[in-house]
């Protein structure tokens, strides 16, 4: 409820900061290494300067480790992995793995939160279709896209359908659980203040009650999207022969730890390239649906 | 005229069943400005709810003209006192405004008109560009306020509209409320448990009694010209009638909720 409030409080203090360096500055001449501080200390240069030291300090760590106190076969130190990464990524090797992943993941992502939206806004409206559902739901939720891997592969055999199917089992259910509860969330009293102003029982649905759950199903979609990453990888080991989890796979058969790093890796940018990506996307068309204003 | 006929409201559940508000009648005729004064608890939500249509009585009915109170209608707006859950704050001030007018289907070439018109009278239209997050507790309410009165219903109901806000920003939206009532002349059947604000507004105050099975205990006409000014001794000894009239029943409230 107070995240406007907080986002609002955290940007007058940055204001406030910012004033303070602009005081700073114009008090003597800025000398380099004050102006190196000073431009450090903005939030947005804070930032990426904090992550880039964070990355620094991991990859240095990891180097060191695996140089020194681990067996480097086991876990070859970055500088290698990135030697071995350079080809692999020159022959478009690792750029088609992760594209044929990506497209699993989207294709499933997409028509998964699709139907869960639907499905649960009708849930969430409809009181005995919910009844009459929410048991098989609350049932079959607990069966993980992991544990759908055997009965898809037999379904859909080891193409591309069996990997739709198990990110869209993934994503269904939580996004339909979220928007369901979203939609049952609906301030009664904004329902109630459109049917005084003359809204229809239609008009109250598509206009206020959806628009209000959009915040939880958006969160829903996050935390699909984060659970589809780590569905498409077991499934491509267990049954494909293409995609990142088909490398991570072949590359374990053959004892190529290295190559291993590299799909590990890539997994790792992937899902934060894709989230962050989400988010903006989030940020530019949903932003006005995304505020909840607080208690008067 | 609004007619309240002999509403009783039990509110059932698994724990037994709750008698609210036990043969409330009220008449309100047209223009009139109503206050309904009681102890937390005592059934004005209750009963502005059931004058909605938002929920129905047990027993007894509402009459509006000489049609019974079905369902939430266009003619009765209400206004909550959470006016952040009210609004939808996914529109500015302006498209809030325009979405109540889409609803009720206006002719679209009269919007831009009506929507200055409305703003103007509470004063935001200065704002018209702000989302409801971006406005304090004192606007938001205006927004709403302008946004039922935009539809122009004949009754407005008010369920505690500036119970949140501070003395000075209440005190302001009196001064806004009375003036567009004078100008628009709408009966106002407004809920308040603060004996000062009902004073200062009303033209007939219907005193609660604390529940369960809570009534309309006594009608209190004022006859003095506003703005009224508390210190006025003919004022100030309105109020002390009327407080010593629910201090025994505050009393009570209390002791009821220690027991809970
Ligand atoms: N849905 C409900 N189910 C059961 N009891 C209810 C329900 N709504 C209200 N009540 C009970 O009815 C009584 C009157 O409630 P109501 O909300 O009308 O009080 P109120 O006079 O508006 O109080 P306040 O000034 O605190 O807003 C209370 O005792 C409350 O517990
Ligand atoms: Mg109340």
């Amino acid at each position: 409820m107070t995240s406007a409030y907080r986002q609002q409080s955290g940007s007058l203090r940055d204001l406030g900061k910012r004033r303070m360096n602009i005081d700073k500055s114009g008090a003597d001449v800025p000398t380099p290494m004050r102006r190196l501080r000073s431009w450090l200390s903005r939030p947005a240069c804070r930032s990426v300067s904090l992550t880039a030291a964070s990355l620094l300090i991991g990859f240095g760590v990891w180097q060191f480790l695996s140089s020194f106190v681990f067996n480097p076969f086991l876990i070859p130190p970055p500088l290698e992995v990135f030697r071995t990464a350079i080809p692999m990524l020159k022959s478009g090797e690792i750029l088609s793995d992760a594209s044929i992943s990506m497209i699993r993941v989207m294709v499933g992502f997409a028509t998964g939160s699709l139907a869960g939206v639907v499905i649960g806004v009708l849930l969430g409206r409809i009181r005995l279709l919910h009844d009459l559902l929410d048991p098989i739901i609350e049932l079959l939720r607990y069966l993980s896209p992991t544990a759908m891997i055997p009965i898809a592969v037999i379904w859909f055999g080891i193409g591309e359908m069996s990997k739709y199917f198990l990110i869209f089992w993934g994503t269904f259910f939580i996004v339909l659980i979220n928007t369901t509860a979203g939609v049952w969330r609906a301030p009664v009293a904004r329902q109630r203040a459109a049917a005084c102003l003359g809204a229809n029982r239609l008009q109250i649905f598509v206009l206020v009650v959806v628009p209000s759950a959009v915040p939880y199903i958006v969160t829903g979609m996050r935390v699909a999207m984060a659970s589809s990453f780590m569905s498409i990888i077991p499934a491509e080991i267990l049954a494909a022969n293409s995609g990142i989890g088909y490398l991570l796979q072949q590359s374990s058969m053959l004892l190529q730890t290295n190559r291993i790093f590299v799909a590990l890796l890539t997994i790792c940018v992937l899902g934060f390239i894709v989230d962050r990506i989400f988010r903006l996307v989030v940020d530019k068309v949903l932003a006005r649906y995304m505020s909840f204003v607080s208690q008067t | 005229m609004l007619r309240v006929h002999n509403v009783r409201k039990v509110f059932e559940s698994a724990r037994g069943s709750y008698v609210a508000l036990d043969g409330v009648s009220l008449t309100i005729s047209d223009g009139e400005f109503v206050c309904l004064l009681g102890p937390s608890g005592c059934g004005k939500s209750t009963l502005l709810n059931i004058l909605a249509g938002f929920e129905p009585a047990t027993a007894g009915n509402v009459v509006f003209g000489d049609a019974p109170v079905t369902g939430a209608g266009r003619e009765r707006v209400m206004f909550f006192q959470d006016a952040g859950s009210a609004l939808l704050p996914w529109l500015s001030t302006e498209e809030n405004v325009r979405f109540a007018l889409r609803v009720r289907k206006m002719p679209k070439a009269d919007w831009p008109a009506i929507i200055d018109k409305y703003l103007e009278m509470v004063g935001l239209d200065a704002h018209r560009g702000k989302f409801p997050a971006e406005l304090s507790g004192g606007m938001r309410q205006r927004l709403q306020i302008a946004r039922g009165l935009a539809v122009e219903p004949d009754v407005l109901l008010m369920d505690e509209p500036f119970a949140a806000l501070d003395a000075l920003t209440r005190r302001r939206m009196h001064a806004v409320l009375l003036d567009i009532w004078q100008r628009i002349g709408k009966t106002v059947v407004f809920v308040t448990h603060d004996i000062a604000e009902a004073i200062s507004l009303a033209d007939r105050i219907a005193v609660m009694s604390v529940g369960p099975g809570s009534v309309i205990t006594r009608l209190i006409e004022i006859d003095l010209p506003r703005p009224r000014d508390l210190t006025d001794p003919q004022v100030a000894r309105l109020f002390t009638q009327i407080e010593n009239l629910l201090a025994p029943d505050l009393i009570r409230s209390d002791e009821r909720s220690d027991v809970h």
